[in-house]
């Protein structure tokens, strides 16, 4: 066991990288969250997504890895994925809603199979890193310590994506279709909303959501094939232990999670994994729906 | 009549056709073979059971680090080991099952999925007992098994005998009412069917017998990884399964064989296998939900009207 001195500023750094981790996941696991929340399909292919994001993203840098190419990439990449996504949702998942359960997870992971195949044709099978961005290239020291001024950029997103999604969900009209979708999407249906639509948009912001992900991971370590079965088993347990369909959840269980993460890698580098499953198991174990879900109906 | 029939043919098809088989194909055999118990063993609680468990790697997995434990660990006889791998994965299947099988549906999915995981982890990094990524390496055949020839013989019994036994399970009174805790779990309660303890007992053996299967498939491989316990080994046998048709107890096998056919054939003509992988699992549950034999069973019965007996079907 490595010897480690537990000052204020060790603890401080090690909070400040389980939260680096936690923004991440929550980024993912509440876009895996949101769709399950309203569509009940447990999307195996968002982690397909994210990787995706990571590679478009790559592939914008290094052409020209001087320049603001990064913010470039954070800017569109995103869309490109979610576009890409929308048209997975008109060919495949809009004809599986009313499936089993079954037939819908191995829908998705014939998606995880194929996109990691197309991403493999485009980017072959080799690693790509790319560098920070401009400004956020040198480390700014927290008390006697260093930390990577990148990963306070990271921290940063959960909370706008956070009031983003707030935002969509609580104030704006076709977010309060979205919540009634969730309650009963039948009803709706029924009293003449286009569901569908609603549908589209849930898994389009989904892909969005994870392809920011990747995107934003992408300078902190090695872009390659197998990140996205890599992430989906994170987000998924991320959004197992706060409740699938819970934006709260989503982000109480990614703080738990990266947290678990960071602390767990330095006390005790072979058990952490292993702890992370454990959490999830006995969430499900106790709480079957999770913190903050629901009961499934 | 004609089921027995086929099922003979089948045997003596898998005993003559090395015969006439390369030293790859031998291998390809071996490999048909084992598949085909762990998807037959899955399928008991996937397409009898009606249990959608995304963990079944942990049983295989088990079965498989037992064996190649009992051996570079313990230096007993891998036979020993092949014994000890169906009751460590039993015990373990008992575990696991007694909290799954509380749990239903996408719950009952999410913690197989969990427990299998985190067997994975602890495989993955427990480096003095389980050798951690690098798995454990030069398990030795004994002499007469040494042979890939002789090597199939040995599976191929085993695996008969298995499936002999699976058979009886999914046969006897035990079988049916699962099947009918599957259909309508209310009224096989009213009937007296404690469906929790039929369930687990189920889950037990499916675990037993993918243990087995993990066992044997180290013992063939001559080395364990622990991408045997990751949830990609899981989906294995669900795919399998829907592939072949999870309503009929040789369903999985075929699926098995289609499974390892295709993945011959399209690797001969390019890299991207998961890809025409995908396509066709696509193809299948959007188009074909009831798999393959059931695909087939429908042509047969649309063709011969007065179709009876034929391909049992438990649906």
């Amino acid at each position: 066991m490595t010897s480690i001195t537990w000052g204020v500023d060790t603890i401080i750094l090690l909070i400040l990288s389980g939260l680096t981790k936690a923004s991440l996941l929550f980024i993912v696991a509440a876009g895996l969250s949101l769709v399950f929340g309203v569509l009940r399909i447990i999307n195996l292919a968002h982690g397909s997504f994210y990787m995706i994001g990571a590679f478009i993203a790559a592939s914008i840098v290094t052409r020209n890895p001087e320049g603001p190419s990064f913010w470039f990439a954070i800017a569109i990449a995103p869309f490109i994925v979610a576009i890409f996504g929308w048209i997975i949702e008109l060919a495949v998942l809009r004809r599986i809603y009313r499936s089993e359960h079954i037939v819908q997870l191995l829908a998705t992971y014939a998606l995880i199979l194929i996109l990691g195949d197309v991403v493999r044709m485009i980017w072959g099978a080799e690693y790509i890193s790319i560098s920070f961005p401009q400004p956020l290239t040198k480390p700014v020291s927290i008390m006697d310590s260093y930390f990577p001024s990148y990963n306070l950029f990271v921290i940063a997103w959960a909370p706008l994506i956070a009031l983003f999604l707030w935002w969509f969900v609580y104030k704006t009209g076709i977010g309060c279709l979205v919540r009634a979708a969730v309650s009963d999407a039948e009803m709706l249906d029924a009293l003449g909303i286009n569901i569908q639509r609603i549908f589209s948009i849930v898994f389009t912001i989904g892909a969005f959501l994870a392809a920011l992900g990747g995107i934003i991971v992408s300078p902190m370590g090695s872009i390659g094939l197998g990140m996205d079965l890599e992430i989906l088993i994170e987000a998924f347990v991320v959004a197992v232990i706060g409740g699938l369909g819970s934006f709260a959840g989503a982000l109480l269980g990614s703080v738990i999670i990266g947290l678990m993460h960071s602390f767990g890698i330095t006390i005790a580098p072979r058990m952490a994994m292993a702890f992370i499953f454990l959490a999830m198991v006995t969430v499900l174990i106790i709480r079957p729906w999770g913190i903050f879900g629901e009961k499934e109906r | 009549m004609i089921y027995r029939f086929g099922i003979i043919l089948l045997i003596l098809i898998l005993l003559f056709i090395p015969v006439f088989a390369t030293p790859y194909m031998i291998l390809l055999l071996t490999e048909l073979v084992l598949l085909s118990l762990f998807s037959t063993s899955y399928n008991l609680i996937f397409g009898y059971g009606g249990m959608v468990s995304f963990g079944h790697a942990a049983y295989f997995g088990l079965g498989a680090y037992t064996l190649a434990i009992a051996v570079k660990k313990y230096g007993l006889s891998p036979f020993v080991g092949l014994i000890l791998a169906p009751l460590i994965g039993g015990i373990f299947a008992l575990i696991i099952g007694w909290f799954c099988v509380r749990t239903v549906r996408l719950y009952f999915a999410l913690l197989t999925l969990a427990f299998s995981q985190l067997f994975y982890t602890i495989v993955f990094q427990w480096y003095d007992f389980t050798g951690g990524s690098d798995g454990i390496h030069g398990i030795v055949r004994p002499e007469v098994l040494s042979p890939s020839l002789n090597f199939y013989y040995f599976s191929l019994g085993i695996v008969i005998i298995c499936m002999v036994f699976l058979w009886r399970i999914i046969e006897s009174p035990f079988g049916w009412s699962l099947r009918a805790i599957r259909e309508n779990v209310e009224r096989a309660q009213f009937l007296g069917i404690n469906d929790r303890l039929y369930r687990l007992i189920a889950f037990i053996l499916s675990g037993c017998f993918a243990a087995v299967a993990g066992a044997l498939y180290t013992f063939f491989q001559r080395w364990a990884s622990p991408d045997l316990l990751f949830w990609t080994t899981s989906a294995e046998p669900v795919l399998m399964c829907i592939l072949g048709g999870m309503f009929n107890f040789f369903g999985p096998a075929v699926g098995t064989m289609l499974f390892i056919f295709l993945r011959q054939v399209i690797t001969d003509y390019t890299l991207y296998w998961p890809f025409v992988l995908g396509m066709i699992l696509l193809f299948l549950v959007l188009f074909i939900p009831q798999g393959i034999t059931g695909f087939v069973g429908d042509i047969l019965r649309k063709i011969t009207k007065n179709y009876s007996g034929g391909v049992k079907n438990a649906s």
